[in-house]
């Protein structure tokens, strides 16, 4: 019989990705966008033309409940991958209630929905390495307790909660995967990884003089956005609801980040890259690496791409965008 | 010293009228936040609102509300205060369940919206704000007794929002200088304690019993472990955290834990009843062992009926078990260990458990005289039961 998901968030890197991922698999997909969303060159709208019939975007928002039980009853979900939410931290300090809006309690509208419908229904959490924070050891595992240090942690904290609530309380299947940063070539322009790349490819061609950045030291543990997603799929088809930590193992600094990006087109980022105060944030992380041992035991997870691979796909891409416009 | 300003949240709450008292006991001018309702709903501060010549001046209420964050920016705004107090919430774990949208909306985002208050008006510098942080957050427990260190692990609704709550206190304070501290406070309890709170459902139910205004009392879980303390002495521990130079986190309890069973059989002594229990499970039920008459006949001051006569007597059953109490998900053990608070604060637990149910049953035995009274004068005698 033909499964049908819900995904939240589906313009976003991962909704992209992960409907992908379950139209290959036979999957009927729908997606949530927003009343505001302008879809029209986003890979969305491409794999809607790809898979006549397979895919429906419906507008709904997390502010809004009753759009958000509407959806439900529309789309009649087998499996709900909630992606969507105001997910840059650098934002959540400007918009912390609207952060909280839509990441905190819409996450908790959704839950809530679909709690009443009583309809069997498994629930994939987006979840987040930030809600550790400055972490209190290294790496971080689903044991490590948590210490959010913005607006944008504190709201995707409240959300990994109820996720645990709803599991216990009312025995739903609710999966929290805590992701580390994961990237590609469709991470949002803001993205400190995605400037980089463009900035790589732009100076490359001379279309720029360089990138300002904000802390260059801090260290992440950088994976690529559609090994993530397949974990996702795969924390929904275990047979009991869990929380996974799903990372790479490694970090690396922003700085070599920029070093591999710039040297992959012959340079030397010392000359085009500076630090500016206006991108460091109040708080900051210095380093964040998870350890995903629990997911490759109980869910056969493994990463693909290396750090070097990625920073190189990434370039390449944006070199890439580059000649396709000229 | 110029005389300083609080803004209360939360001012019609137990804590709210305890904290509002002791604050113009000590000289402040005290703003408190009421939510608009056509009832009145300021029974606990009345006292403090209506004595004119000493104090009514330097007590203001104000309507206001969480969930709007533009009434809370122009409340600071007119009050300036030099400490806000975060005391509002909906603060009912069990209704978290039923109204989980509100419970963050109010809980979480409302702890939000003044810390951004504060902010956006540029107090930073001024404003100490405290954060009516909770044990519930601790929830399934990681460690026996919980301190500032233990991690949360919230298992309600009501919870994950406090959760919420305290780490954008935190972050408010990391991120922006702001002399923010959460006082993560284990239950505590009054003679005003709200009646569907556990506590002062027993004292007021074992009040009511003894002068045969009500039969018998329902209860859920009977072996939940609570570390329960006096609200009086908790805002005394508020106050202290903003008296700090630094902002911090601190855990607030007696470090003692007793379970509800304990506080049926001690609330019923004081009556002169002594409970026993038999069955297991649902069908378990409290029943009266023995009578002591003289304590009963006190406990009644002329009102029940002779000691003798009317429903108390050995074997009558006093307590049952009502399943629709259990909590979906039930924090089993809360201890808390408040080394912090003593050390750094100076603070300790004053009252102790017997002394808490002892004042909180003879208030309740008042109430439950007044009504008798009403009764026995052909006045409608309201019940007021869940």
């Amino acid at each position: 019989m033909t499964k049908t998901a819900l995904i939240t968030g589906i313009t976003g890197q991962d909704g992209g990705y992960l409907a992908e991922l379950l139209l290959e698999k036979g999957y009927l997909v729908h997606g949530m966008i927003r009343p505001t969303a302008d879809i029209s060159g986003n890979r969305v709208d491409a794999l809607s033309r790809a898979n006549p019939g397979r895919v429906h975007l419906h507008y709904a928002d997390l502010t809004d409940t009753s759009s958000l039980a509407a959806l439900m009853d529309k789309s009649e979900p087998d499996e709900v991958y909630h992606l969507a939410g105001q997910s840059h931290v650098q934002v959540s300090f400007d918009l912390p209630e609207y952060t909280g809006e839509s990441t905190a309690l819409g996450t908790m509208r959704l839950l809530e929905v679909i709690r009443q419908r009583h309809k069997p229904v498994r629930f994939y959490q987006a979840a987040t390495s930030e809600i550790f924070g400055e972490p209190q050891e290294a790496p971080q595992t689903e044991h490590t307790p948590f210490r959010p240090v913005n607006p944008y942690a504190a709201a995707k904290l409240y959300a990994f909660s109820l996720v645990g609530v709803y599991r216990r309380a009312y025995g739903l299947h609710a999966s929290n995967g805590i992701l580390f940063n994961h990237e590609s070539p469709f991470r949002g322009a803001t993205y400190v990884t995605r400037k980089i790349a463009r900035a790589a490819a732009e100076v490359a061609a001379g279309l720029s003089d360089g990138v300002a950045l904000g802390n260059l030291e801090a260290r992440r543990d950088w994976g690529y956005a559609v090994d993530y997603v397949r974990a996702m799929y795969l924390m929904v088809q275990a047979e009991t609801p869990d929380d996974y930590v799903i990372a790479t193992g490694e970090s690396h600094s922003v700085r070599e980040f920029c070093e591999h990006a710039f040297a992959h087109v012959g340079l030397d980022y010392t000359g085009y890259v500076h630090q500016d105060p206006a991108f460091m944030r109040p708080v900051d992380i210095t380093e964040t690496r998870g350890d995903a041992t629990k997911a490759r035991t109980l869910l056969g997870w493994e990463p693909t791409v290396t750090f070097e691979e990625l920073v190189h796909m990434m370039v390449d891409a944006e070199v890439e965008r580059i000649d396709h416009h000229a | 010293m110029p005389e300083k300003t609080a803004l209360i949240t939360g001012i019609t709450g137990q804590d709210g009228a305890y904290l509002a008292e002791l604050l113009l006991e000590k000289g402040y001018l005290v703003h408190g936040i009421k939510r608009r309702a056509s009832l009145f709903n300021t029974d606990r501060v009345d006292h403090l609102y209506h004595d004119p010549h000493e104090q009514g001046v330097r007590f203001h209420m104000h309507y206001g509300d969480l969930t709007d964050a533009t009434n809370l920016i122009r409340i600071v705004q007119e009050t300036q205060p030099d400490e806000i107090y975060n005391l509002a919430a909906q603060s009912h774990v069990q209704v978290s369940f039923e109204t989980p949208e509100y419970t963050a909306n109010s809980d979480a985002l409302g702890t939000l919206r003044l810390l951004e208050a504060v902010r956006i008006l540029g107090l930073e510098k001024k404003t100490r704000f405290y954060q009516a942080s909770t044990s519930e957050m601790f929830g399934k427990v990681q460690e026996v007794p919980q301190k500032e260190t233990t991690p949360f692990y919230p298992r309600s609704p009501y919870g994950a929002a406090k959760v919420y709550a305290y780490w954008i206190c935190v972050n408010y304070r990391e991120a922006y200088g702001l002399h923010a501290s959460n006082g993560i406070l284990f239950n505590h309890e009054s003679p005003v304690r709200g009646e569907t709170f556990v506590t002062r459902k027993i004292t007021r139910a074992v009040a009511r019993i003894a002068l045969g205004l009500q039969k018998d009392l329902y209860l859920g879980n009977m072996d939940s472990l609570r570390d329960w303390g006096h609200a009086r002495d908790y805002v005394d521990a508020m106050w202290r955290m903003l008296q700090q130079e630094e902002p911090d986190d601190y855990v607030i309890a007696t470090g003692r834990q007793h379970s509800v069973r304990e506080f049926v059989e001690r609330a019923f002594a004081e009556v002169g009843v002594t409970v026993g229990w038999r069955g297991a499970g649902i069908a378990e039920e409290g029943f009266i062992e023995s009578i002591d008459a003289p304590l009963l006949e006190r406990a009644r001051n002329g009102y029940g009926p002779p000691v003798g006569d009317g429903p108390l007597k050995p074997d009558t059953v006093l307590v049952r078990i009502d399943p629709r109490y259990f909590r979906p998900t039930e924090v089993e053990s809360l201890l808390g260990d408040p080394t912090k608070a003593r050390e750094r604060l100076g603070w300790v637990a004053a009252t102790t458990f017997p002394e808490l149910v002892q004042e909180m049953v003879w208030e309740d035995l008042g109430e439950a005289q007044r009504a008798e009274l009403c009764r026995r004068g052909g006045f409608v005698v309201r019940e007021g039961r869940e």
